[in-house]
């Protein structure tokens, strides 16, 4: 099965004939290819880690909720988290993932830039408790902090590497802000049924 | 014009996530019979034993999914007329299509604003007071 990734070009494969996916904010991918490593930058974003270790299939997500539009966290802001985390639970579902067998570390939620309000730990704190909602476990991963981060994940085996980013500087901050939030269409697009 | 308080809803979502953003968004909408279950199986034992006006359901959800319960609904006189709304994850079109063909009353793409939420409704029901 290839994997199934939201960009159709998000998937190439290098010379060494290992596979990667960039995933960036807003998208997702999942695969039960044991050569695919997944990858991502996040600052005050978050990623989540998935994978049924059993079924042998695994994907990332990368979402940012709407912090300074929405600074109370409400509904309206948590609706993209939720609706990140469902294309991603879906997807794995689709490829004979159970979710009393999933298992998912966090990655992301930095305060990347001193001053400015504090998205990363609404992203952390919304990702843990969605898991805990759920009743998903959480088997590892690293929330918060002050640095960005570099993420590659093998979803079938799990394993992960972080690179922390000493000088990410203002451009993955702005690159955050400037690609705000939908994970999928807002609203009905083209379908007119009704 | 319906008052939304005399609608009672059902919403069915496998994540409880959702479940509780939905009912968020209906209390703001001014519904008060509003329950909740996490599959197609258990919102059918449920409609069957105490029906129920309208079912907003997911369409992703172990055990029966929502096109299954839509057919069941269907297909079972005294529920037949019930109001539905599909959760759909994507603006699926081959999805969409086939739950019109079971009588689907409208869909929902995810996610979601509470004035769209009022809309779905609203094309449904007529204005809500």
């Amino acid at each position: 099965m290839t994997p199934d990734a939201f960009r159709s070009d998000a998937f190439r494969s290098d010379p060494a004939g290992s596979k990667r996916i960039h995933v960036v904010q807003g998208e997702f991918a999942v695969t039960d290819d044991p050569d695919v490593m997944m990858g991502t930058i996040l600052g005050s974003c978050v990623a989540a880690c998935m994978r049924d270790p059993l079924a042998g299939v695994g994907g990332m997500n990368h979402f940012l909720l709407p912090g300074e539009r929405e600074p109370t966290g409400g509904p309206q802001a948590l609706r993209y988290g939720v609706q990140s985390m469902e294309l991603l639970l879906n997807a794995l579902y689709r490829m004979g993932a159970r979710r009393e067998r999933l298992e998912v570390k966090l990655f992301g939620g930095a305060r990347v830039i001193d001053g400015l309000s504090d998205v990363g730990q609404q992203n952390a704190a919304f990702g843990e408790r969605f898991l805990a909602s759920e009743g998903i476990r959480m088997v590892g991963g690293s929330l918060r902090g002050d640095q960005a981060r570099r993420i590659q994940f093998w979803p079938v085996s799990g394993r992960v590497r972080q690179m922390a980013l000493v000088d990410p500087g203002r451009q993955l901050f702005e690159a955050e802000r400037a690609k705000p939030v939908p994970v999928q269409p807002a609203d009905d697009g083209e379908l007119e049924l009704f | 014009m319906p008052a939304a308080a005399q609608i009672r809803v059902m919403v069915v979502d496998d994540q409880m996530t959702m479940r509780s953003l939905v009912r968020t968004g209906l209390q703001q909408l001014g519904f008060q019979d509003i329950v909740e279950t996490p599959d197609g199986e258990e919102a059918l034992r449920q409609i069957l034993s105490r029906p129920v006006h309208l079912v907003i359901s997911d369409f992703n959800m172990p055990r029966l999914d929502g096109m299954g319960l839509l057919r069941a609904l269907r297909s079972h006189g005294p529920t037949s007329k019930t109001a539905f709304i599909m959760l759909t994850g994507r603006a699926d079109k081959e999805l969409v299509q086939k739950a019109v063909q079971l009588g689907v009353n409208n869909y929902l793409v995810k996610p979601f604003t509470v004035q769209t939420l009022k809309e779905k409704i609203e094309a449904v029901f007529g204005k809500l007071t």
